[in-house]
């Protein structure tokens, strides 16, 4: 039972600004007839962690997958609605999805490394969209290595195959993949439940030293998770956004009963 | 194991040692043949088999210092222009059928007929290329004879293309879009580089395949005794030479015939383990 | 809000239904204990009284595992929301009892003294029976807002104890003037002031225990505001 936060915080430093990256209103999608998600309205903010929860097939990596533009690849999806990325309407018909996908990048459930070395594995994104030397490409490289925990394990095999890694090593390399291009945002679609818990541990670690660069919108199937990496939880249900807040305000005191019910495990 | 079983346990045993031993006897029957034909190949083959084969042009009958070099090097040149022209239209033909047209009626339409074309008879390819070249130009031509060769490849090619690529898991083409790749960049650099083995092995099999072909050749390339490079003329290949020979009353001729037969044995037989092996080693990463 | 309706782990149920009903079997014992001391001290009855002392050890069992469950719950089930609340309230509440426990000893201590030095004067008890009475009926209601998750009985609780602390001061001053009339008194008086300050902190610790019903029920930390705010607190819709 906590004392007002904010006393013992305003002695000591003050909370960084809270911008906003994100934001949908009205948001509805679409899987042919099918309502998938309806009505959002939600706020991500900059550099903070954002985690979408929900029981299977609420729709969590549904609204994940549009905010990079992701349907875009399955002509039957369609989204309708208001979705901003600071300030810019994605849905308009002349956004250059490439650009926003450098922007706005994404890591799946399995780990799928191309085949290719491990340094072009990471310098591929990079190539796609920046000119650099061959110097300049080394360093970007060995940033994205480090930045994902993984520059000590494979400094010295850079040319060995993307597809020789352990499975928790591999995540690490879409990872720096990821962040190599420099986006403002990432997209984590469940990235650790086809790992080990040594390695989700240390995924999650990472989550928490990337979000002082970037923005991160997680999807978990995992509450404990959540409740362990994010700064903001949004509960979902049945393609409906239920509630969404401060992951410890959700997790001490939810305001809904869905949302209790949920992560009290009162439901499935 | 408790006893009131072993009534059941036992009925069990002999089932499984009935269909055992029926599946060994059917593999064995398969294989008696397989090995007779090789072994027939390797022993009225490899008595021919000299310096001469690759030196020598085809001689009239009853010499006996001949060779099949003509036929070697025409088969060669005639496998090589199909394989040139047959690939590259095979691989984009079956990067269209995996990424583009996986729904549309264009793609079914094309698989459809891809498929037909994939078990038509060689020969109504050769009669084909006959009334198409042939006739047109006047005269038998080692170019007729590669073109009806590459219409043979085409399907393989696509065929193996198409089922390679969609091998590739959809995971993988979404992580190269979701860096920001287009179309071209994620088929290019990421997908055909993952099916690539598999690809190069649908490529080895079409040559396998089209290095016997013969109805196809009798009515385009003919065939030629001498030596020519010409590819506007009738050229000599290995299957043909093997057919005129083989039908002939003379053994010098006969000889040869079964050296060109062990010939193309052993190249088919190179091309598969090739194939596999690389296809093995690609995938074992 | 607290939902109640089954977890899908049954035996997680089974866990927080002991955790529960473990603590209202602390809390009677805790009950009993006050009772029998302050009998003790109106009849004298030093048997009563040496029973009670004997028996804290078991109080103090309680809160130990009572503690060391709540301990366990957290490590295996990673409770969340309310059940969490629970958890953390408990822990607290048992502590509150074990106190109000060391205090219905520190009572029948007192009184074996009392009645060891002298068995005559002893003056105004009825006093001290009465504040004993409402500190009880405290005790008794708090334990029962508790297994009813009934806040606004809770926050009834908090303001009762401003009762118990008027109580205190009259009896306060009556003993005083007493022992200003009669030095021979002065000793036992104070005894008496002690005892009667041992029910007005039996009555503290159960205003903390409804507190901590309130944090379960609200989630709301209420301690160390104003009874104004909290009862606002309490009844302020939602959900």
């Amino acid at each position: 039972m906590k004392i007002d936060k904010d006393l013992i915080m305003q002695g000591i430093a003050t909370e960084t600004e809270l911008e906003t990256q994100i934001v949908l209103r009205n948001f509805n999608f679409y899987y042919g007839k099918y309502h998938a998600l309806r009505n959002i309205n939600l706020d991500i903010y900059k550099r903070r962690v954002t985690a979408f929860i929900g029981p299977s097939g609420c729709g969590k990596s549904t609204l994940l997958r549009t905010l990079n533009r992701m349907y875009d690849l399955y002509p039957e999806q369609r989204a309708e609605g208001e979705l901003l990325l600071d300030g810019n309407n994605l849905l308009d018909k002349g956004v250059d999805l490439n650009a926003l996908r450098a922007k706005v990048g994404m890591v799946f459930q399995k780990p799928t490394p191309f085949p290719m070395s491990i340094y072009d594995n990471i310098a591929f994104g990079v190539k796609l969209h920046e000119r650099l030397s061959r110097v300049e490409m080394d360093e970007r490289v060995e940033w994205s290595l480090r930045k994902a925990a993984l520059w000590t394990e494979v400094s010295d095999k850079l040319h060995q195959s993307g597809m020789s890694l352990s499975g928790g090593q591999q995540q690490r390399l879409c990872i720096a993949r990821g962040i190599a291009v420099k986006p403002e945002v990432l997209l984590l679609d469940e990235p650790t439940s086809a790992l080990d818990p040594i390695s989700t541990m240390r995924i999650e670690e990472l989550v928490s030293e990337l979000k002082d660069e970037f923005t991160i919108v997680i999807v978990t199937h995992n509450m404990q998770q959540a409740a362990r990496v994010s700064d903001y939880t949004a509960y979902m249900y049945l393609g409906e956004l239920i509630e969404v807040g401060k992951t410890d305000d959700i997790f001490i005191k939810p305001k809904d009963k869905r949302t209790e019910d949920y992560i009290t495990g009162r439901f499935g | 194991m408790s006893t009131h079983n072993n009534a059941l346990h036992s009925y069990r045993r002999f089932k499984n040692r009935l269909a055992l031993t029926v599946s060994m006897l059917a593999m064995g029957f398969g294989l008696i043949w397989l090995v007779w034909i090789l072994a027939t190949t390797i022993e009225l083959g490899i008595s021919g088999l000299n310096l001469n084969l690759f030196m020598h042009m085809t001689p009239p009958p009853g010499s006996h210092d001949g060779g099949l070099a003509n036929a070697i090097f025409g088969s060669i040149v005639m496998v090589s222009i199909a394989v040139a022209v047959g690939t590259p239209i095979g691989i984009f033909a079956g990067i269209y059928l995996a990424e583009f047209g996986r729904h549309s009626w264009l793609g079914s339409t094309t698989r459809f007929v891809n498929d037909l074309l994939l078990s038509a008879p060689s020969i109504i390819v050769g009669l084909f290329i006959y009334e198409l070249v042939v006739a047109r130009m006047g005269n038998f031509s080692g170019l007729a004879g590669a073109l009806s060769l590459a219409l043979i490849v085409i399907p393989v090619v696509i065929r193996t293309t198409e089922n390679m690529l969609q091998l590739v898991p959809n995971a993988m083409r979404e992580a190269a879009f979701a860096l920001g790749a287009p179309k071209w960049a994620v088929i290019g650099r990421v997908t055909l580089r993952a099916s690539l083995a598999g690809v190069m092995t649908g490529i080895m099999l079409a040559i396998a395949r089209i290095s016997g072909e013969t109805a196809p050749l009798l009515f385009t390339a003919l065939s030629n005794q001498f030596w020519s490079a010409d590819l506007d003329k009738p050229m000599a290949s290995l299957p043909v030479t093997i057919f005129k020979f083989a039908m002939s009353p003379y053994t010098d001729w006969q000889q040869l015939a079964w050296a060109g037969v062990f010939i193309i044995t052993l190249g088919v037989l190179f091309l598969n383990v090739m194939a596999r092996f690389v296809f093995r080693a690609k995938h074992k990463q | 809000m607290v939902a109640l309706n089954e977890h899908v782990s049954k035996k997680f149920d089974a866990e927080l239904e002991s955790l529960r009903s473990r603590v209202m079997q602390m809390g009677g014992l805790v009950e009993t204990q006050i009772n029998t001391a302050i009998d003790g001290f109106m009849t004298g009855d030093i048997d009563h009284l040496e029973q009670v002392i004997a028996d804290d050890h078991q109080v103090n069992g309680f809160e130990v595992s009572i503690d060391d469950d709540c301990a366990h719950i957290v490590a295996r089930r990673q409770p969340t929301a309310g059940d969490l609340r629970m958890v953390m309230a408990v822990s607290k509440i048992v502590t509150d009892l074990e106190r109000i426990g060391d205090e219905a000893a520190k009572i029948a201590r007192m009184a074996r003294e009392i009645y060891q030095r002298d068995r005559l004067q002893i003056p105004r008890l009825t006093d001290v029976r009465k504040i004993s009475n409402v500190g009880v009926a405290m005790l008794r209601d708090v334990l029962d807002a508790f297994v009813r998750l009934d806040a606004n009985e809770a926050a009834r609780i908090v303001r009762e104890d401003a009762t118990v602390d008027d109580f205190f001061r009259g009896i306060m001053r009556q003993l005083v003037t007493y022992m200003m009339e009669d030095p021979r008194t002065i000793t036992t008086a104070l005894d008496i002031v002690f005892i009667a300050k041992s029910i007005e902190r039996i009555g503290d610790h159960a205003k903390n225990i409804a507190e901590s019903v309130i944090y379960i029920v609200k989630g709301q930390d209420v301690r160390h505001i104003a009874i104004d705010q909290l009862e606002r607190t309490v009844n302020a819709t939602e959900h």
